[in-house]
């Protein structure tokens, strides 16, 4: 059965500066190095999966985005989320390029659509050790309660 | 080159009863499924020589260890890592290593032993990419991965729930006539509707209630094929594809259409020809594209062909003519293979009181799902010799 912990990122050779970069409240993804890709890369992989190179480096990008799809997670499938639910669960393109996947921070009309709007980054603590990425509407709705 | 599936033939389907909760052995129902496989065939477990067995639960054990607990001596195993599209793959598979002479008789098996605790737990831990950049965000499982492409579909293709509805309601009626399915009370569209949210645009019917079970295919060579006295079943067609398109997330593909052509090559006939679908089901937003990727339907036309086309076993374009895992039960891996076993047992006119008339059918598979979606599809044409 599930435990009492929230569900936590594994910490590897691989996401660490990810994960380490949040609990100083920035977000850094990696870029490809490769003078013919330099594409940024979500999530934290050894190699790019663009063009393959193994080069890559870790750059703070800007934090902003788009929200491409959205759901509020009425049955989370986790009990550690149950007491937040429901949850705002997006798609968030970054204007990086990359898809992330996180939480929206805002309280919204279940009747608003969310597609589209511009988001920015914000980081949240999630247990004692680990800050999570999470991310909020960068302007007013103009036909939804925004607080 | 494109060479089919010639020199092989489905020979039996079986399965094990489905059942709530998950206290039964994981290889008891695997054995079960696989038992009823080989007694529809009239073969005998002497006989098999080659083994394709997909079940999440499984781990610390594997095929092997599976092959060994049965008492086999097998020269050909393989073990599905595709999740719900594994079911149609090992079949495909195993027909080629019958093909090449390398298996004369191979039991294709699969099962879970699943609830909804049981379900989220392994969904939580599913691979890494799951487990490290989606769980911590309480993405809500596959429920909530899926409500994003479902509204998504709906957005971009006018697609509305009263759609996914009329599909789910028509499997339903399905399943009210096959034996082996769970959920054995009328749906209508109010209930349907009227039901509780669950992710939005997701609500209770749109998502598949997890549960035990298993299924199995045997296929034999034409040479074992021959001795055999029940009916036998083609494989016209097939393929699989992953990650397919790569780079792209929300293309609302699954991947069918990088294969699709090739397939229908293979079988000498075209998506017109198919009598029935037996389509993966794990949210009706999948059957919608799986229908689109298999060529059956256009691109973001499903809504209006699913408006116009009676899909029940009494319709003029029967879709998951057992009620699918929707309706049946979503035993896990078993979920990529009760379609595969549902149109066998069409095919062998075996179908009892939900059998339609068909010649051809199509069966398709989808699933591993990872960062935003699932990774592998599979399907395959067959067709009544």
């Amino acid at each position: 059965m599930a435990g009492k912990d929230k569900p936590s990122p594994r910490l590897s050779e691989v996401n660490r500066p990810f994960w380490e970069a949040c609990n100083t409240q920035m977000l850094k993804l990696q870029r490809c190095q490769s003078d013919a890709c330099g594409k940024f890369i979500y999530y934290p992989r050894v190699c790019c999966p663009h063009c393959h190179s193994g080069d890559t480096k870790w750059t703070e990008v800007s934090g902003h985005g788009e929200i491409v799809s959205y759901t509020a997670v009425h049955r989370p499938h986790h009990e550690t989320f149950y007491a937040e639910a429901p949850i705002l669960f997006a798609a968030i393109k970054l204007d990086e390029g990359p898809i992330m996947f996180s939480r929206l921070t805002d309280r919204v009309d279940s009747n608003t659509t969310l597609v589209g709007q511009r988001v920015h980054v914000t980081f949240v603590d999630h247990t004692k050790d680990q800050k999570l990425p999470f991310f909020s509407l960068s302007a007013p709705l103009e036909n939804g309660r925004d607080s | 080159m494109n060479k089919g599936y010639e020199g092989v033939y489905i020979v039996g389907a079986g399965q094990a009863v489905y059942r709530k909760g998950a206290t039964d052995p994981v290889h008891r129902i695997l054995w079960e499924a696989m038992n009823n496989g080989l007694l529809s065939a009239s073969l005998d477990w002497k006989q098999v020589d080659g083994l394709a067995v997909s079940a999440f639960v499984l781990p610390p054990d594997n095929v092997t260890v599976v092959a060994e607990h049965f008492g086999l001596a097998p020269r050909w195993l393989f073990q599905g890592l595709y999740g719900g599209a594994s079911g149609v793959i090992g079949m495909l598979h195993a027909a080629r290593a019958i093909q090449a002479g390398d298996a004369d008789v191979v039991a294709c098996v699969t099962a879970d032993v699943f609830d909804t605790a049981r379900h989220n737990e392994l969904l939580d831990q599913f691979n890494s990419s799951m487990r490290d950049y989606l769980s911590p965000f309480g993405f809500g499982g596959a429920n909530g991965t899926f409500a994003l492409h479902t509204r998504l579909y709906m957005d971009r293709y006018g697609a509305t729930r009263e759609d996914f509805g009329k599909l789910c309601v028509a499997q339903r009626a399905n399943a009210l006539l096959n034996p082996n399915a769970l959920f054995d009370k009328a749906l209508t569209l109010d209930d349907y509707l009227n039901a509780r949210v669950i992710a939005e645009p997701l609500h209770l019917f749109d998502c598949v209630m997890p549960c035990t079970g298993g299924d199995c295919v045997v296929l034999a060579s034409e040479r074992v094929a021959e001795s055999l006295t029940g009916p036998l079943v083609r494989i016209l067609g097939g393929g699989e594809w992953h990650n397919y398109p790569k780079d792209d997330i929300y293309s609302l593909t699954g991947g069918w259409e990088a294969f699709r052509d090739r397939m229908y090559d293979q079988a000498g006939c075209g998506p017109q020809d198919m009598d029935f679908a037996q389509l993966y089901d794990d949210y009706p937003v999948m059957e919608f594209i799986q229908l689109e990727g298999l060529g059956i339907t256009g691109v973001g036309e499903t809504a209006q062909f699913i408006r116009n086309t009676d899909t029940t076993v009494n319709g003029t374009f029967p879709i998951n003519t057992g009620g699918g895992q929707l309706s049946a039960g979503q035993a896990g891996a078993s979920g990529g293979m009760i379609g595969v076993v549902e149109g066998v047992l069409q095919l062998r006119g075996e179908a009892g009181e939900r059998q339609v008339d068909c010649h051809k059918g199509i069966v398709s598979g989808y699933g591993l799902v990872a960062y935003g979606r699932g990774l592998s599809c599979s399907a395959a044409v067959l067709e009544r010799a």
